[in-house]
């Protein structure tokens, strides 16, 4: 792509975020305000922020990635903004500083590269199991624990008399990506070597099940002490994939396919909160007024939307619980329709082909697993929600990687199309 | 690594093509039928605008629509009181037409994209109209027909269930009480009830009109014929009560009278016998079989038809005889009664009443259309067609003579009611006898402008030849 193509479509998405404010504005406030502006400024600094650092930093860089990302950032903004306008705002400026931190990582790696992040492989491996294990603090330290919607994923930041809530989990699961990619592109030989086969499935030795084993323990500890599905799950597929990714061996999908799915098992036997997930995604009707609401309300907003929708502030997402954050694909779909909705579908679908394209042309195999790996990571993450909150799995509380209102989510998931980008830049250098 | 990170972002994409089919079905397929789920808020969505359409009789009367200086006006006046109604008059409530289609008469634009869409090419989503059965000049005629009498009108063709008339009077002007020559206050205390509809509210004893139920059960279950025989007496006693034919006179000339002149006299001695010999149990069966435990689906809501309970019946003789002839608890409302006459016409088959024929866009599109649907077989073809010879035999030389029409053979049953004030005078029957287009019901409570000496043959038979007149002349 050139480079005024690129241009062209952040223009276009900036276009996009002031349009769709204006039409949330006129139909819902009947008028129209200066968030409009706002909303197209906030769009146009940060995405032509970015590609302005890429230019700098990382030249050579493939210009997929950013349109689609701008453009789902839009209308994530636009969304977020019609289910409640503090939120909305609040976005722009999270935007604005993910923008901002992921043009300084272009900075940081401008001369060595990824290279850098390998180098602390281990540092990184224990700063990510410190940042899971910080929500567990006492709720009364100055940084301490805190529990949103019965999980303990948020840590809050006390500021005088204002404080911060932040989800340290969604640095965790980068850092964890760029360790198991360089652990994995080191160890790739002794793990694709599978001595022993039992037909014509090759075991592998004990000692080589010994990460998988450890992954899957850490996640369920993620289940069990934070209580939260959407972590465990994205956390031990991400890892049973980057392993099959360095591999190429089927046996470790499929022996990470049954002990998710022992785990699963185990979890809807042992826990309440798991329990009624499974419920309200089977019969969400049974219990409306209950458990049920969240999914049925879902099933409503899907339903209103139909083919076209009901137009932009036209319809009730705020029906839903947590529209903003893990139904905002479903207030998406409402009142823009189901043309809307594959839309964003389609945008993902570019951002994930872009980045596995990447992964794909890297120089080697750590950047090459890298690039999967941060792939993987937003790809499994879409795949939850969305599987979720359309049933066809019980929800997880996750966020749609630049759509939903967060912004721990939001600054991850940018400085992981950062380092997509240098990888890129990278592979022709 | 090159192979797996090929298919592992196969399989991504992929799993985001299942969810875009997945989303295609629930968006596109699935949706409809969660619209109606009353949990679901979002099918309350308010149109744009306010407007609503009209409300148009068969014969293209418009008697409810917007005013132009914004309300609503109802040009039908009283006759359409009850029918058409209001949505939300004071004191007095929602009612009638207005308020059961409310939803229908108001605009389909919902200010949606889709409805955009549509209307650009070219739909028109604007308030549709709600079309009635109801001939306008066949109900004018029933209302005038009634006058200031208490009462009721229903007429409907059997063949359908498509009611063709349905007044109850008194009435007031709805528009009156909007504009405030008349208040809701003063409607609903007025001791005449005009905010009652008799047509299908309020229950009343059938009298004789419940022999034809009677009739048909002893010719159904008893094997008797029109021309069976019975004693001609005067009066019967019954456990030392006397239950007496009016005016104790006998109903024919010599000792013995047939079914078909028991009938068209009226004879509550033969009736009452023919309901002890049937017993309990079979009468109470003959009159469900007649609809008499179920209450039709009715545009407005019906009450529902009741009589003594059966073991009260097997313990009293006397009840049985006086249920016989209509009395004692037996209670109906006219709707019921024109839904058995168009059985009787209709070879034994009620047509569910309706008097919605259609909802139609303003570009005349049909967005709803009724389909005629039988409600209850109440008799074989066979029983209603002996019926339906007793019954012209009632208009031709009964109690119904007042009933009869110049050139078309009028089938009928009178009824003379116990009621306070004077009796409760009915009419139920259908015209042309041999085809029948139009089945009717007229009450007039406490005798009518006759008081103390109406009947149903002197009060309720003029109106409802002077109804079906008006309607044959229309349908011919």
């Amino acid at each position: 792509m050139t480079r005024r193509a690129e241009t062209a479509l952040l223009v276009a998405a900036a276009l996009i975020a002031s349009g769709g404010t204006a039409i949330v504005s006129a139909t819902a406030d009947d008028r129209i305000t200066l968030d409009v502006v706002a909303a197209g400024f906030a769009n146009l600094i940060a995405s032509g922020g970015l590609a302005l650092a890429a230019h700098r930093w990382a030249p050579a860089a493939r210009r997929l990635l950013l349109p689609p990302v701008a453009f789902l950032a839009a209308i994530g903004g636009i969304e977020v903004f019609r289910i409640d306008r503090d939120l909305g705002r609040l976005q722009r400026w999270w935007l604005l500083l993910a923008a901002a931190l992921a043009a300084v990582l272009l900075w940081v790696l401008r001369n060595r590269g990824v290279e850098v992040l390998a180098r602390f492989r281990y540092l990184l491996l224990v700063a990510s199991i410190g940042l899971l294990l910080l929500p567990l603090l006492p709720a009364s330290s100055p940084l301490g624990g805190a529990t949103v919607n019965g999980s303990r994923l948020w840590v809050r930041l006390d500021l005088g008399e204002r404080s911060l809530s932040l989800q340290p989990g969604e640095a965790a699961k980068l850092l964890l990506v760029v360790f198991l990619a360089s652990y994995l592109a080191e160890r790739r030989d002794a793990l694709v070597s599978l001595p022993r086969s039992v037909g014509p499935l090759s075991i592998p030795e004990p000692r080589q099940l010994v990460p998988l084993l450890l992954a899957f323990v850490a996640s369920f500890g993620v289940l069990v002490y934070q209580r939260d599905l959407g972590a465990s799950l994205l956390l031990f597929g991400v890892f049973v994939t980057m392993l099959y990714a360095a591999t190429a061996r089927r046996t470790y999908l499929l022996a990470g396919g049954v002990l998710a799915a022992a785990g699963a098992i185990a979890a809807a036997r042992a826990f309440d909160h798991v329990r009624t997930r499974i419920d309200a995604w089977l019969r969400p009707f049974d219990d409306f007024a209950g458990n049920g609401y969240q999914a049925a309300q879902g099933v409503f907003a899907l339903a209103e939307g139909g083919l076209t929708g009901t137009g932009l502030g036209n319809g009730a997402p705020y029906l839903i619980p947590a529209a903003a954050t893990d139904y905002v694909f479903v207030a998406i779909a409402e009142e823009t329709g189901l043309a809307g909705a594959v839309a964003v579908l389609a945008a993902f679908g570019l951002v994930v082909a872009a980045g596995f394209g990447i992964a794909l042309r890297a120089r080697d195999p750590f950047r090459a697993l890298l690039a999967a790996g941060l792939t993987l990571v937003l790809a499994i993450q879409t795949l939850l929600i969305l599987a979720g909150v359309l049933r066809l799995m019980p929800l997880t509380g996750i966020t749609l990687p630049f759509v939903s209102y967060g912004g721990s989510s939001l600054l991850a998931n940018l400085l992981a199309i950062a380092v997509l980008v240098r990888i890129s830049h990278e592979e022709r250098t | 690594m090159t192979r797996s990170i090929r298919s592992l972002a196969i399989a991504v994409l992929g799993g985001l093509l299942a969810i875009a089919v997945w989303l295609t079905y629930q968006q596109a397929i699935a949706a409809p039928g969660y619209a109606d789920d009353p949990r679901n808020a979002r099918a309350d969505r308010p149109p744009v605008d306010d407007a609503r359409g009209r409300i148009v009789t068969a014969d293209g009367v418009v008697v409810a629509e917007d005013h132009p200086e914004g309300g609503r006006r109802h040009l039908g006046g009283s006759a359409y009181t009850h029918l058409v109604g209001h949505d939300d008059l004071g004191v007095l409530g929602s009612w009638g037409l207005e308020a059961t289609r409310r939803h229908d008469l108001a605009s389909r634009d919902d200010g949606s994209i889709s409805a955009w869409l549509t209307e650009l090419f070219g739909g028109d989503l604007g308030p549709p109209d709600v079309r009635i059965t109801v001939l306008d000049r066949v109900q004018r005629e029933a209302a005038h027909a009634l006058g200031a009498q208490r009462g009721a009108v229903v007429a409907l063709d059997p063949r359908t269930g498509a009611v063709i008339a349905a007044v109850s009077s008194p009435s007031f002007d709805v528009d009156d009480v909007a504009t405030g020559a008349l208040t809701d206050e003063v409607v609903a205390a007025d001791p005449s009830h005009p905010d009652l509809d008799r047509t299908s509210d309020v229950v009343y004893p059938p009298g004789s009109t419940f022999k034809v139920v009677i009739a048909g059960a002893a010719i159904d279950v008893l094997g008797e014929t029109p021309s069976s025989t019975y004693d001609d007496a005067t009066s019967v006693e019954i456990g030392g009560l006397s239950i007496a034919n009016p005016g104790r006179r006998p109903c024919g000339s010599s000792a013995t009278v047939t079914l078909a002149d028991a009938l068209a006299g009226s004879c509550n001695t033969v009736f009452a016998e023919l309901a002890l010999q049937l017993g309990a149990h079979r009468v109470v069966e003959a009159a469900a079989t007649a609809g008499f435990d179920a209450v039709p689906r009715w545009e407005l809501g019906a009450a529902r038809s009741s009589l003594t309970d059966v073991d009260e019946l097997a313990a009293d003789p006397f009840a049985l005889a006086l249920t016989g002839i209509g009395e004692r608890d037996v209670r109906t409302t006219p709707l019921h009664l024109a839904l058995v006459a168009g059985a009787v016409a209709n070879d034994g088959v009620a047509m569910q009443p309706y008097v919605v024929g259609s909802v139609v866009s303003p570009d005349d599109e049909a967005i709803e259309t009724t389909r005629p649907e039988p409600w209850s077989t109440m008799m074989p073809a066979e029983t209603a067609e002996a019926l339906t010879d007793m019954m012209v035999g009632v208009v031709e030389a009964g109690t119904g003579r007042a009933a009869q029409l110049p050139g078309t053979t009028v089938a009928g049953k009178t009824g003379t009611a116990e009621g306070g004030g004077g009796p409760h005078a009915w009419f139920i029957g259908f015209a042309p006898a041999d085809d029948p287009s139009i089945a009717i019901a007229v009450l007039v409570e406490g005798g009518g402008r006759l008081g103390e000496d109406g009947t149903g043959g002197s009060v309720a038979a003029p109106i409802a030849a002077r109804v079906m007149a008006a309607w044959l002349e229309i349908a011919s």
